[in-house]
């Protein structure tokens, strides 16, 4: 305890220096959590968008565009494997088809199913910005850039034509905002029958049996059990069609990971070289107290603790200006909110007391050296 | 006849090695008894501070031994000599040495500290102390806010402290002019009276060992000296 109380003292008599460096390892902690993450609520954000509200393992018939029967033997595999979100499986039906108003003319991919499994992928009842949730044989849900382009709103009927020159018209119930414009402007739904009537299908027949996971990077390893299982369908999972995304955001991370590893490095050096010379400035006092009979390992405990209180304060300054910057980051008007990982924030605070205790070795090593006789001899 | 506190026998200091080699010390060996009051004299470079190093375990000699209460200390480990530094020896040396982070009490409490002495007790003995050495009243001044002769007092306060057997001074007046010097030297002798400290004392002045009951005389390393003295105090 009296090294603890020798090294506060040490670090109260040169406040100053004290002062810097504690900002300095703030400013390395904070900016640590903060760039951390930054990047990662960043990356979830885009995988969010790319596959919260579309499906993630897909089950189709061999030669695209043909049915399969969504029967006990399918449901079976996809229900009873636990990797799956409970509730997110969707049997579905697509169709293409092209709405007009005389001048202008957009392609439409109807996607026919029942709403509450729909929504189970989508949540497309929760992210209604007009009308109702509703899907019967009439209805038509459309995006919000869609509807926007034609200034339609719900109760509007639309034509649309289908391949064949088959024309349907349908209701508009409601509008839907699924956070991605390219979806919102040429993604439609609609009940089962209207995609099966057109393409003549029967009522156990579908496109896609579409699925989402309870965590979205197990994909590859779902779709390889399914395929060994479902040997006369198709198994697509998003990773395999998002290669380029998941690439850029593998290199996005490994860069952010280069700057945090390089902020470290810069307080680790920071911490090391001021615990350097303090040891230096504090020779003669380190040689007067061993010289009253402090033993190199008390003597050495002194930097030990001033380490320690540099880190633990310089850490806990950091956690607080990381969150800060995190709440001015929210007034910032970014597309995605940031949400510090408590794991990442511990693991961050974690390592700045490390690193403050690692770059207080070669000090102590000094410290303990030193022979008292040297300071007595100097004068 | 008082119990032997510290036998030195045949020390030998030599600093470096080949040409540059210095042998400050050559064989020597004296007996100092419990509550003695010695002062240790020679010239410039004679080898004093480096017998008193060798006697307060700051140093070790290249040859022979010192023993205290019958305990041989090259024998002991560094952990072992620093507790002994602690609890049996003082230093007062010629520049003060007081850490100017602390205040005078804390200063003066810091051997008990290490010592890993109570604390309520030591901050008592350590008030007790300051009043012995007339520095009642400055206690939580900073020790670097002290004129030269209070720091010095200071130091001879913390090295009293931990009450050693022996209180080792390097030309502890060699920073004060005559008035504080006669205070040390009045303060040394009151306090072995009340301790029952024994006293080594090295001085280059004469008139200062004179004051002493027992003067040791190094010459070039040598020990060539060694008389007993009737010091008579001054009449009040
Ligand atoms: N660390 C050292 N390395 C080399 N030589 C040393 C060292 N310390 C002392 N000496 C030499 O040892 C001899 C004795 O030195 P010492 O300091 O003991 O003398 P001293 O009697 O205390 O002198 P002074 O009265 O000037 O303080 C001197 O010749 C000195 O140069
Ligand atoms: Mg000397």
């Amino acid at each position: 305890m009296l090294s603890l109380k020798i090294a506060w003292r040490f670090l109260q008599k040169s406040r100053v220096q004290s002062a810097f460096i504690i900002a300095g390892i703030a400013v390395g902690i904070a900016v640590q959590i903060f760039v951390g993450s930054l990047i990662t609520s960043l990356q979830d954000s885009l995988v969010q968008q790319t596959i919260g509200s579309t499906s993630q393992v897909t089950i189709t018939a061999l030669s695209e565009g043909d049915s399969f029967k969504v029967d006990e033997r399918v449901l079976a595999v996809v229900r009873n494997d636990a990797r799956v979100k409970s509730g997110a499986v969707a049997p579905t039906l697509s169709v293409n088809g092209l709405y007009s108003n005389g001048n202008e003319s957009t392609p439409l991919t109807l996607k026919g199913g029942d709403l509450k499994s729909l929504d189970a992928l989508s949540s497309i009842s929760g992210r209604l910005t007009a009308g109702t949730a509703r899907l019967n044989r009439g209805d038509i849900l459309v995006g919000k850039d869609f509807a926007d382009k034609y200034a339609l709103s719900p109760g509007t009927k639309i034509q649309l034509t289908f391949p064949g020159n088959k024309e349907r018209t349908l209701t508009i119930s409601g509008v839907f905002d699924l956070g991605s414009s390219q979806v919102n402007a040429r993604q439609a739904f609609v009940s089962a029958e209207v995609p099966r009537a057109l393409l003549g299908w029967r009522s156990d027949e579908y496109a896609a049996l579409e699925t989402q996971l309870v965590a979205p990077f197990d994909s590859a390893a779902v779709a390889t059990d399914w395929r060994a299982r479902l040997k006369d369908l198709r198994i697509v999972e998003w990773q395999e069609q998002n290669k380029d995304l998941l690439t850029a955001l593998q290199s996005q991370g490994s860069s952010s990971y280069m700057i945090q590893a390089f902020v470290l490095i810069a307080v680790a050096l920071g911490i090391a070289s001021t615990l350097a010379i303090s040891a230096v400035q504090k020779t003669r006092q380190i040689g007067i107290l061993k010289a009253m009979g402090m033993n190199d390992a008390a003597a050495g405990r002194i930097f030990l603790w001033q380490a320690t209180i540099l880190g633990v304060g310089g850490t806990l300054s950091g956690l607080a200006l990381g969150f800060f910057l995190l709440f001015g980051f929210s007034f910032a008007g970014a597309s995605f909110s940031i949400t510090p990982k408590p794991g990442f924030v511990a693991f961050s605070a974690g390592i700045g007391i490390v690193v403050a205790l690692l770059s207080s070795i070669i000090p102590i090593r000094k410290t303990s050296a030193l022979d008292p006789i040297e300071v007595i001899q100097g004068g | 006849m008082a119990d032997v506190l510290l036998e030195a026998t045949g020390l030998d200091k030599v600093y470096g090695e080949g040409d540059t080699s210095t042998h400050a010390l050559r064989g020597v060996s004296f007996t100092l008894n419990e509550g003695e009051f010695a002062s240790i004299v020679g010239q410039s470079g004679s080898g004093k501070s480096t017998l008193l190093n060798l006697l307060g375990l700051l140093d070790t000699p290249t040859a022979g031994t010192v023993v205290y209460h019958g305990q041989d200390v090259g024998k002991l480990g560094k952990p072992a000599l620093a507790k002994l530094r602690n609890s049996l020896v003082g230093f007062v040396f010629q520049f003060h040495h007081l850490l100017p982070e602390f205040s005078v009490l804390e200063n003066v409490l810091m051997p008990a500290l290490i010592g890993g002495r109570p604390p309520m007790e030591s901050r008592k003995l350590a008030e007790e102390t300051l009043g012995l050495l007339g520095l009642t009243g400055l206690e939580d001044k900073g020790a670097d806010q002290l004129s030269g002769g209070q720091k010095q007092r200071v130091a001879i306060a913390r090295a009293l402290m931990n009450r050693p057997a022996l209180l080792l001074a390097d030309e502890p007046t060699g920073n004060l002019d005559t008035v504080n010097t006669e205070q040390v030297y009045k303060l040394f002798r009151q306090v072995g009276a009340e301790t029952g400290t024994a006293f080594l004392i090295v001085t280059h002045d004469r008139a200062v060992a004179q004051q002493t009951d027992r003067i040791l005389e190094v010459r070039d390393g040598e020990l060539v000296q060694d008389v007993r003295n009737s010091y008579l105090p001054p009449a009040q």
